[in-house]
């Protein structure tokens, strides 16, 4: 009688068995996949990174030393790094010798202020110390006056800043200048992790390099596009869109962040190194999607300075980035290669009954 | 030839109340495996402190019912955490940027709150699921 017992319970114990596993199986290959993480300290922000795939562990210690070295560098604040030699040489007549990757990332900024007509400029560094935002300790943030701004400007002037590819040498023409790094900084970072990712077989990464430039790479552990919020500039506590992106890095620039309150009047931390003054163009916050994750990073600055119609024409002639700008008459201006990448917050599609009024502007 | 085989199932009498009853008895042994083997979820909010990469502290809020709980960091820049059992702040630092004492409570799993010039990480773990978030990254 147990025999024909045991006949029956076969079929039911491999049903159970197929079952359980049909419940614990993951729905793709990555899915469930714990990602190699780690929160760094650098470039005056922490940085977050995840990484997923089979070399997630020793890219992520590769891409932890390359922030580090890539810090050293760029770090202005530190009198040994390359910036700031380079800044201590200002209108001494000599080249200083420079790391490939600042020379590198000195070519990318001239460019990128070329680009804009001087909307970017790296050499705006007075101007910044002036305001006190270099430092991002707040109680260093003052309002200087027309006149010190006028004196100072004069030393903001890309065209005075050399770069020698070749030779490896860059330099200041005149005493006082400075160069400054965070407009590009990270944006560059971003563009040599995932340069230094492709030596390794990782197969989707988060690279959150102080959540105003962020790079992706791949696809999420749901093997969608990265989801990537948007923070309402009018309320930046609660996320405007949602962006989805894959493969590509997505900078932002909000005068929300980094400001001061005197008299009533509220400065932000984004400086028009033609002016000396934060930009006043009617935008309040500029994202900006591209490939080229140090331009992508430049362009979110110099698009907030350019404001709405110069901003949309170097789109229109670019053809390399896309960009979503948020105005302060309430219009959200979306150009239409992210028009299928973009969801509300609160999916309510053209308008997300905050305040704002999407539009999608096209070629 | 083929009339000399015989089928087991020729043998094979009706199931009996016994057969249902191990069936019963293997399914219901499933149902408890299956239970037991479900996901977890951690729920219970845990506030982890982190200065520069080491772990300081994990401090479970649910255990804390209705009591305000206060933890003094001997950070470079002094700081004082409120703990309740729906979340944490900074409750006053001396570090010069005050971002940290700004950003007010978190209460969710996967809020952070950081504090630059200390490198100081306090982030919640645990407790309601904030994977309802339909994104995965915020920027700005």
């Amino acid at each position: 009688m147990w025999n024909r017992h045991l006949s029956l319970l076969l079929p039911v114990v491999l049903l159970t068995g197929l079952l359980l596993s049909a419940c614990s199986a993951p729905t793709s290959a990555s899915a469930g996949e714990e990602p190699a993480a780690r929160q760094v300290f650098a470039m005056n922000t922490i940085m977050s990174l995840q990484l997923y795939g089979p070399d997630k562990e020793a890219a992520l210690e590769a891409a932890v030393d390359e922030i580090g070295r890539l810090d050293a560098l760029f770090d202005r604040n530190d009198p040994d790094s390359d910036i700031a030699r380079l800044n201590a040489h200002a209108g001494d007549g000599s080249p200083v010798a420079l790391a490939p990757e600042t020379v590198e990332v000195l070519s990318a900024a001239l460019d990128a202020g070329t680009d804009t007509d001087g909307a970017f400029d790296v050499t705006v560094a007075p101007v910044i110390d002036a305001w006190g935002f270099g430092t991002g300790d707040a109680a260093q943030y003052r309002l200087p006056s027309r006149s010190e701004l006028d004196g100072l400007l004069p030393l903001v002037d890309a065209s005075a800043l050399h770069v020698d590819a070749s030779a490896g040498t860059a330099w200041l023409d005149r005493a006082g200048m400075e160069v400054d790094l965070g407009g590009i900084a990270k944006g560059y970072t971003a563009a040599r992790l995932d340069a230094l990712l492709d030596g390794y077989d990782v197969t989707d990464a988060l690279l959150d390099l102080g959540s105003s430039t962020i790079a992706l790479r791949g696809t999420n552990a749901a093997g969608d596009r990265w989801r990537v919020a948007v923070k309402d500039p009018k309320d930046p506590d609660r996320s405007l869109l949602v962006l989805s992106l894959s493969d590509e890095t997505l900078s932002t620039s909000g005068a929300y962040e980094q400001c001061f309150t005197e008299d009533g009047v509220t400065y932000h931390h984004i400086l028009d190194p033609r002016t000396g003054w934060p930009g006043q163009t009617g935008i309040c916050s500029v994202t900006v999607v591209g490939g080229d994750s140090a331009r992508t990073d430049a362009l979110s600055t110099a698009l907030f300075l350019m404001g709405p119609d110069e901003a949309l024409d170097l789109w229109r002639r670019d053809g390399s980035f896309d960009c979503v700008l948020c105005l302060e008459d309430g219009r959200i201006l979306l150009t239409e290669g992210l028009e299928d990448r973009c969801a509300f917050a609160d999916d309510t599609d053209k308008e997300d009954g905050h305040g704002w009024n999407c539009e999608i502007v096209r070629r | 030839m083929a009339g000399t085989v015989r089928s087991s199932a020729a043998d094979r009498r009706r199931p009996t109340l016994w057969d249902g009853g191990v069936a019963l008895l293997i399914l219901a042994a499933a149902l408890v495996l299956l239970w037991l083997l479900r996901p977890v979820p951690a729920d219970r909010l845990t506030a982890e402190v982190r200065m520069d990469g080491a772990l300081l502290g994990a401090y479970d809020l649910s255990e804390l019912g209705g009591r305000t709980e206060t933890v003094e960091l001997d950070a470079p820049y002094p700081m004082t955490l409120e703990l309740r059992s729906n979340g944490v702040r900074v409750a006053h630092s001396d570090c010069p940027s005050q971002d940290c004492v700004h950003t007010g409570w978190i209460g969710r799993a996967g809020e952070q709150i950081v504090c630059l010039p200390n490198k100081c990480i306090i982030s919640l773990t645990g407790g309601a699921d904030a994977s309802a978030n339909d994104f995965d990254v915020v920027a700005g």
